[in-house]
């Protein structure tokens, strides 16, 4: 009985370690992905992204409200964050339209 | 080996065995799946929200309805948003039969408080208290500032507003053309002062065309407790490319009823003449009928019901003076089987966002 128990604490350990760990080295590796991405997109890349969060802004913000000003930075990477939660939007329209509003 | 084979474990443990298994099984694929990247900027916690201040008049009773809503947003990692949304709401009216001086009540609420873990880029994991996520109006359209006239859906009270428990959600693109969004949920009966809640479960799926910006969805929900009633609703909206029109709409059905709503709203920012002022302008139409069951006087006020089944039209004028500052007024008529009535209202509503931290220039 009690190596039964000591398996099943076993398993449950290595599964709560695996999910720990996984996001964690994804994160770091989706990071540095990004930001050697963005440091090799040039200016033109980035208009065409800023049109295309505008567009994206528009018709996903639109659907609820009347477009606010633009708030500093960090203030709209929360309220982007917020807004991928409560309206569901998807994580592509969420960066593009981070990048409109913080451009 | 299956887990009933634990025979040294007793039911219970083994359920809840059982259960921790199969979330962390879920947190482990979806983490596989892919884990979202960094925004880039370091989001700072924000203290954001509405003020507003309204009066209403219902079929001739006057009732003062000041109401201030902060809502807090605690990001933490790439990961994780700790949100909040407390509601102070007074009711003040006239006491003596319209005579004495107002008096009433200042409600207070928690809408919601809960932690959403983004897992990547299909499944947000939420767990605390949350809006319930049935129709759009309950979880997108419900705050002060955003919506077109302050006079709630006659079948808003169809919708438990909030739930105590867990939830999955996400949205993601089937393809160029198609947006998919759903969100599953259970919940557990609560009768914590300010955190009360049924036991119910329930799905919304939705698909948003971003092309020509309609989006469709049904809800469907199930008590958990008494008899046991379904209820199921479904949405529309639609923001035509050529024309600033918003237009809306929502069905729901329930053992306490069921009803529908049609709204357009239209931003005058085309009239070719008072520019300045037109393009700050919107004017507001709702058509709404509600179907009774049968409630009676007291559980349709519990619920926020129509007594009696009713129909009715409103007519409202929005007047965005500053960001996030709008100046709002609504006349519409009900007619219903215990008498017609007029409602009136007149107000103004203002969203604030504070930062919590340091943001840097902007």
């Amino acid at each position: 009985m009690r190596t039964k128990i000591i398996w099943l604490a076993s398993v449950l350990a290595l599964a709560s370690l695996v999910c720990t760990a996984m996001p964690a080295s994804k994160a770091a590796d989706s990071n540095s992905n990004n930001n050697s991405a963005l440091l090799n997109q040039n200016s033109e890349d980035i208009a065409v992204m800023r049109v295309e969060g505008e567009r994206r802004f528009k018709s996903n913000c639109g659907r609820c409200h009347a477009a606010p000003h633009k708030f500093p930075p960090r203030m709209m990477a929360t309220i982007v964050r917020h807004m991928r939660v409560r309206a569901t939007i998807t994580d592509e329209d969420r960066r593009l339209i981070l990048l409109y509003m913080t451009q | 080996m299956k887990l009933s084979s634990f025979n040294f474990i007793d039911r219970p443990q083994l359920h809840v065995l059982q259960w921790l298994a199969l979330v962390l099984l879920s947190v482990g694929v979806v983490s596989a799946a892919g884990a979202q990247s960094s925004d880039g900027e370091r989001p700072v916690p924000i203290l954001t929200g509405n003020a507003g201040y309204f009066t209403f008049v219902n079929g001739g009773q006057v009732e003062l309805n000041p109401q201030f809503n902060p809502v807090l947003l605690l990001p933490l990692g790439d990961k994780w948003l700790i949100e909040s949304r407390g509601s102070f709401e007074g009711d003040f009216e006239r006491k003596n039969d319209g005579s004495g001086p107002y008096g009433g009540m200042v409600e207070k609420e928690i809408d919601y408080l809960q932690a959403d873990y983004i897992a990547n880029r299909y499944v947000t994991f939420t767990a605390g208290r949350f809006l319930t996520p049935f129709g759009m109006y309950n979880e997108r359209m419900y705050p002060i500032w955003i919506r077109d006239l302050q006079t709630v859906p006659l079948i808003f009270g169809l919708n438990q507003e909030s739930s105590n428990g867990v939830m999955m959600r996400g949205g993601f693109s089937l393809n160029s053309k198609v947006n998919l969004n759903y969100a599953t949920y259970f919940s557990t009966f609560s009768t914590i002062h300010k955190f009360e809640s049924d036991r119910i479960a329930g799905f919304r799926v939705g698909v948003f065309l971003p092309g020509p910006r309609i989006e469709v969805g049904g809800s469907w929900r199930k008590e958990l407790q008494e008899d046991r009633p379904n209820a199921f609703g479904f949405h529309f909206a639609w923001q035509p490319l050529a024309i600033p029109l918003n237009l809306r709409s929502e069905y729901a059905r329930s053992d306490d009823g069921s009803g529908y709503w049609i709204e357009a709203a239209y931003r005058l920012s085309q009239v070719p003449f008072w520019q300045k002022a037109m393009r700050r302008t919107e004017i507001v139409g709702r058509a709404q009928q509600f179907f009774s069951t049968g409630l009676d006087a007291d559980e349709a006020e519990e619920y926020g019901l129509p007594e009696a089944s009713a129909r009715q039209g409103d007519f409202g004028l929005n007047y965005y003076l500053h960001d996030g500052l709008k100046a709002t007024a609504s006349y519409g008529r009900q007619f219903s089987t215990i008498g017609n009535l007029n409602v009136w209202s007149v107000g103004i509503a203002y969203r604030f966002a504070i930062p919590l931290g340091k943001v840097g220039p902007q």
